[in-house]
């Protein structure tokens, strides 16, 4: 049973990653940055629960909001550049957090080992989880928790004019412009509430897996980002729930059976994905 | 100030792979407007497909590997045209975007399980030869990727000023309906122009190949990221620009490693990307913009 | 002929009938996807060669004298954290009693710190299942958790030795340079808190280091910083891809050091494939080479499955016999409903182990579930590694 608590703790969390990107993609922005605030959600919240031993609700509450906050800041230039030009430059923009962390070292000593992030090392030991007789179930729900809260905004939105507003911006700007909305605000906020999110995600991210490093914050981890709302279909959040099944459950646990094909069948079925319904897993046909 | 010079044309000359990389991305984007971000794995995939020359002939000359990295390239280029571009209707571009992600994934794996993700020696040609002049030296293996990527840009300079096919693919870029009004078949323009990037991607990971002397799995995400920076400072769209962003990538690159070190090298290169997208957002030549 | 030929087939009736196949299954994890795939491959293929060979010489005994077949199976993960975690999960959620891997240290970081950090602590919910590993190497894992132990060379051991051995070898031999890939904790760490230490306190005078990245491909500023310094020894403390960037380098500038040392795990087929011309002649220290009978027995028997016999995949071998030992003195069940108990007693038996065999001799086993591993020095000529010095 545990294994397959772990692998729906798992699924919750790159649910909440590709829904950070899913708000973002709705304004028509593809963004590679959010295993930027991912990774910075990570680092704060480990930080918090490891150095500071805050516990682990209000240390994701700072994850999320270092997030947010950093989002709004890349929202703004991001405003400048369009298009793929927007990708790369998020894609640079993620590169560099990754690079930041790679140098980043701030150790404590803690009785007689130094604990804290060690630059290239990493940060081991966040173990607030199994430290406070957390079971993987528990663990569980509290990730689901946030899913479920956060899908449950994110419909929300979708139902309200701000989801509207959201898609008419991504649809045209300019007709967007011409009926009153104000670009800045609804980019920007976007851009703002996909960071939390991310923050979140990574704050958990951190917390299941005990230990983070650089590397666990590349350019792959942000391509998943954008591909889980995108293989789901822009449509509905339960699209990127969907693609996250489908990738996590399905092409990596599920393909085990098929030993060495499962790398090699993973690639090719994104791109039969791609070609059999482009416009994503979760369509209905004239919303 | 001798090292400054030296870590200058060290990173110039091997910026010129880079070069050829960013060519191929931004002939893509200048014909299709879309990204095709299996470029790099699959020149890199050219590149060992190369070396399965030197299993059919144990001692072929390195030329002959060379060449035959570049019609894999091709064949490949090719092949992720009808795999992530043909099928999928232009409206989406975010598919295409995942698809050519998806291929990415597959070359690179395709190539894993064939070597085992064993490194593999590639031939060179020059690579003992160095140029001095006192204290300064000169790679000359290098020179001869720097030569290969000038005759590459004029001759696909040519073929797109010079030719039908060029003629036809500056008119679907510029505009696809007329084009197409005009009789051109935009599908045939389009496949043609991914086997004219992937011949040129074959060479361009020939070339790295023979250049680092090494061919390892490894080499594909940083060239991608690496080939899409220089894309952008260089204009998306202009193959001179690609080039001139390649060799001042290189250079930078090298010059941020001399004074601040590896580990925070990539950092200042996209500090160097931001800079142009704030001060030049459209890159160094901007590509004219159209009449739309 | 035929009261032969019946007497046989009854007596495979009988023994067929009598013996139920008990069984008793070890599970393997490690990277068969990914650059470093090559790892898994022979990983596995050692297990199953000495599964095979075990199960050949009767199985393992079990607490009510009966015997059981080792099973074993393998598990990819990719080199990925997230993956090696849900790996973990699964095989505990099977009837395995124990597992070795993986091949990665990033992924052994944080599956140790998903293990109950100490035994018997009720207040931490960490996983309750024995790992021992074979290959990740990375300094000082197996401290995380007493659920972890590992059967991986000691190189602070290792280096010491080396550059002791390089003092006495050539006494007019003074300076020393690294070359170091800095972003990748494994060989990052070896440089820094290993060869530098252990080269200066055997009077060596290490005059500085040049640094480069897992994934570089242009070595030129590097080495002409190895070029001005012009140590007598250059060690250089990274993995294949990157390390025959820098010997590549090395031979178009035209840097000959008299001694050149290398990483531990590249000790391998890895970095004869890809510059075994600019590798010739570099030393390193390492735990396998087939010198002895059994070393050899086990390179064959791997051979058999499709695997090369290296240090890391020889440390699976060497695990699986370990593993065997341990379960006959720890009298497990082989019950499939107590699965936890014999867990338990399997790590508990391994905890209590003082020294082990190992393929070149007797390995002692530290008191921080590590390993103190024999090793010997081999040599790239040709397109092998030959044995330098062997010290045992």
């Amino acid at each position: 049973m545990d294994f397959y608590f772990g692998l729906i703790q798992l699924i919750g969390v790159h649910t909440l990653l590709g829904l950070s990107a899913y708000i973002v993609l709705l304004t028509g922005q593809v963004t590679l940055a959010q295993a930027a605030f991912y990774a910075i959600g990570a680092y704060v919240s480990g930080m918090l629960t490891v150095l500071a031993g805050w516990h682990i609700v209000p240390a994701l509450g700072v994850g999320a909001l270092a997030g947010a906050v950093a989002a709004c800041a890349v929202g703004f230039p991001a405003l400048r550049v369009k298009g793929l030009m927007l990708v790369i430059a998020t894609l640079a923009f993620g590169e560099g957090v990754r690079i930041f962390f790679f140098n980043f070292d701030y150790q404590i000593a803690k009785g007689d080992i130094k604990v804290g992030p060690l630059g290239g090392e990493g940060f081991r030991q966040i173990r607030f989880f199994p430290e406070n007789g957390w079971t993987t179930l528990e663990v569980m729900l509290f990730i689901w928790a946030f899913v479920i809260a956060v899908m449950a905004l994110l419909w929300w939105f979708d139902r309200s004019r701000y989801g509207a507003v959201l898609r008419a911006v991504g649809e045209d700007e300019v007709a967007a412009q011409s009926v009153g909305v104000n670009l800045t605000a609804v980019k920007v906020s976007a851009m703002t509430v996909g960071g939390a999110i991310a923050g979140i995600a990574g704050s958990l991210y951190a917390h299941y897996t005990t230990h983070i490093e650089h590397s666990n914050f590349n350019v792959l981890v942000a391509t998943f980002a954008i591909a889980y709302p995108i293989v789901g279909g822009l449509q509905s959040v339960f699209g990127t729930l969907a693609a996250v099944i489908f990738v996590q459950g399905f092409l990596i646990e599920g393909l085990r059976g098929l030993g060495d094909w499962r790398n090699l069948l993973f690639g090719a079925l994104i791109v039969l994905a791609m070609n059999l319904r482009p416009q994503g897993i979760f369509w209905r046909r004239g919303a | 100030m001798l090292d400054f010079v030296q870590a200058v044309s060290d990173g110039v000359l091997f910026g010129a792979t880079y070069a050829l990389i960013g060519i191929g991305f931004t002939l893509v984007f200048g014909v299709m407007h879309k990204i095709n971000m299996a470029y790099a794995a699959a020149s890199i995939g050219a590149a060992y497909a190369g070396l399965l020359l030197l299993q059919v002939m144990a001692g072929a000359p390195p030329w002959a590997v060379f060449a035959c990295a570049f019609l894999a390239g091709g064949l490949l280029g090719w092949l992720v045209y009808l795999a992530c571009f043909h099928f999928i209707p232009l409206s989406h571009p975010l598919a295409t975007l995942m698809s050519t992600v998806g291929m990415l994934l597959l070359i690179d794996e395709v190539v894993v399980h064939a070597t085992d993700g064993m490194p593999q020696s590639y031939p060179a040609m020059f690579d003992d030869v160095m140029l001095h002049a006192g204290e300064f030296t000169l790679r000359g293996d290098l020179l001869l990727v720097f030569g290969v990527c000038v005759v590459a840009m004029a001759c696909l300079l040519a073929l797109l000023y010079r030719t039908r096919l060029g003629l036809a693919t500056r008119a679907v870029s510029q505009q696809p309906v007329a084009a197409q009004l005009c009789g051109i078949q935009v599908a045939r323009v389009n496949a043609m122009t991914f086997v004219v990037t992937g011949l040129l991607g074959g060479l361009a990971g020939a070339m790295i190949g023979a250049s680092v002397g090494t061919l390892s799995p490894l080499l594909s995400g940083p060239l991608t990221v690496k080939g899409l920076i220089v894309t952008v400072i260089g204009g998306l769209g202009s193959i001179p620009g690609a080039i001139v962003a390649g060799l001042l990538v290189g250079g930078f690159e090298n010059v941020f490693q001399l004074y601040r070190g590896v580990t925070e090298r990539d950092l200042y290169v996209m500090l160097l990307l931001f800079v142009f997208l704030v001060f030049r957002p459209g890159g160094i030549f901007a590509a004219r913009a159209g009449r739309d | 002929m035929k009261k032969l030929a019946l007497a046989v087939a009854l007596a495979f009736a009988a023994g067929g009938a009598l013996a139920q196949e008990k069984t008793v299954r070890i599970s393997g994890f490690g990277a068969k996807t990914g650059p470093v795939r090559s790892f898994g491959i022979n990983s596995e293929a050692a297990m199953q060669a000495a599964a095979d060979v075990i199960n050949k010489g009767g199985g393992v005994k079990l607490a009510d004298g009966s015997k059981a077949k080792i099973v074993v199976d393998f598990y990819d993960d990719a080199c990925n954290a997230e993956q090696g975690i849900s790996v973990i999960r699964r095989i505990a959620g099977t009837d395995a009693l124990v597992a070795i891997g993986p091949t990665c240290s990033n992924v052994a970081e944080p599956l140790f710190g998903i293990l109950q950090k100490k035994v018997d602590d009720k207040t931490d919910t960490g996983l309750q299942f024995p790992v021992f590993t074979d290959v990740a190497i990375k300094v000082g894992l197996a401290k995380i958790s007493e659920w972890a132990f590992r059967n991986v060379p000691n190189e602070m051991t290792m280096y010491s030795s080396l550059f002791y051995w390089l003092r006495q070898k050539y006494p007019d031999l003074k300076t020393v340079w690294g070359g170091v890939e800095e972003d990748f904790a494994h060989s990052r760490a070896t440089w820094h808190v290993v060869m530098k230490d252990r080269a200066n306190a055997n009077n060596f005078q290490v005059l500085g280091e040049s640094k480069w990245l897992l994934a570089d491909t242009n070595f030129a500023t590097q080495v002409r910083e190895m070029k001005k310094a012009n140590a007598d020894i250059i060690a250089i403390s990274a993995h294949p891809f990157s390390m025959c960037g820098a010997l590549k380098e090395m031979q178009r500038q035209g840097v000959k050091p008299k001694v050149l040392v290398g990483l531990t795990s590249s000790s391998s087929l890895e970095t004869l494939q890809g510059c075994a011309k600019q590798a010739q002649g570099m030393i390193i220290p390492t735990s396998f080479a087939p010198v002895t009978k059994e070393a050899k027995f086990a390179a064959e028997q791997t051979a058999k499955y499709k695997g090369a016999a290296d240090l890391h995949s020889m440390a699976a071998w060497e695990n699986m016999f370990i593993l065997k030992q341990v379960m006959e003195s720890e009298k497990i069940s082989g019950d499939k409903s107590q699965v936890q108990a014999d867990r338990r007693k399997i790590r508990d038996g391994l905890a209590k182990l003082k020294v082990t065999k190992g393929l070149l001799g007797d390995t002692k086993r530290t008191d921080d579930r590590e390993a103190d591993k024999p090793y010997l020095f081999v040599q790239a000529k040709g397109s092998e590694w030959v044995v330098l010095h062997n010290p045992l």
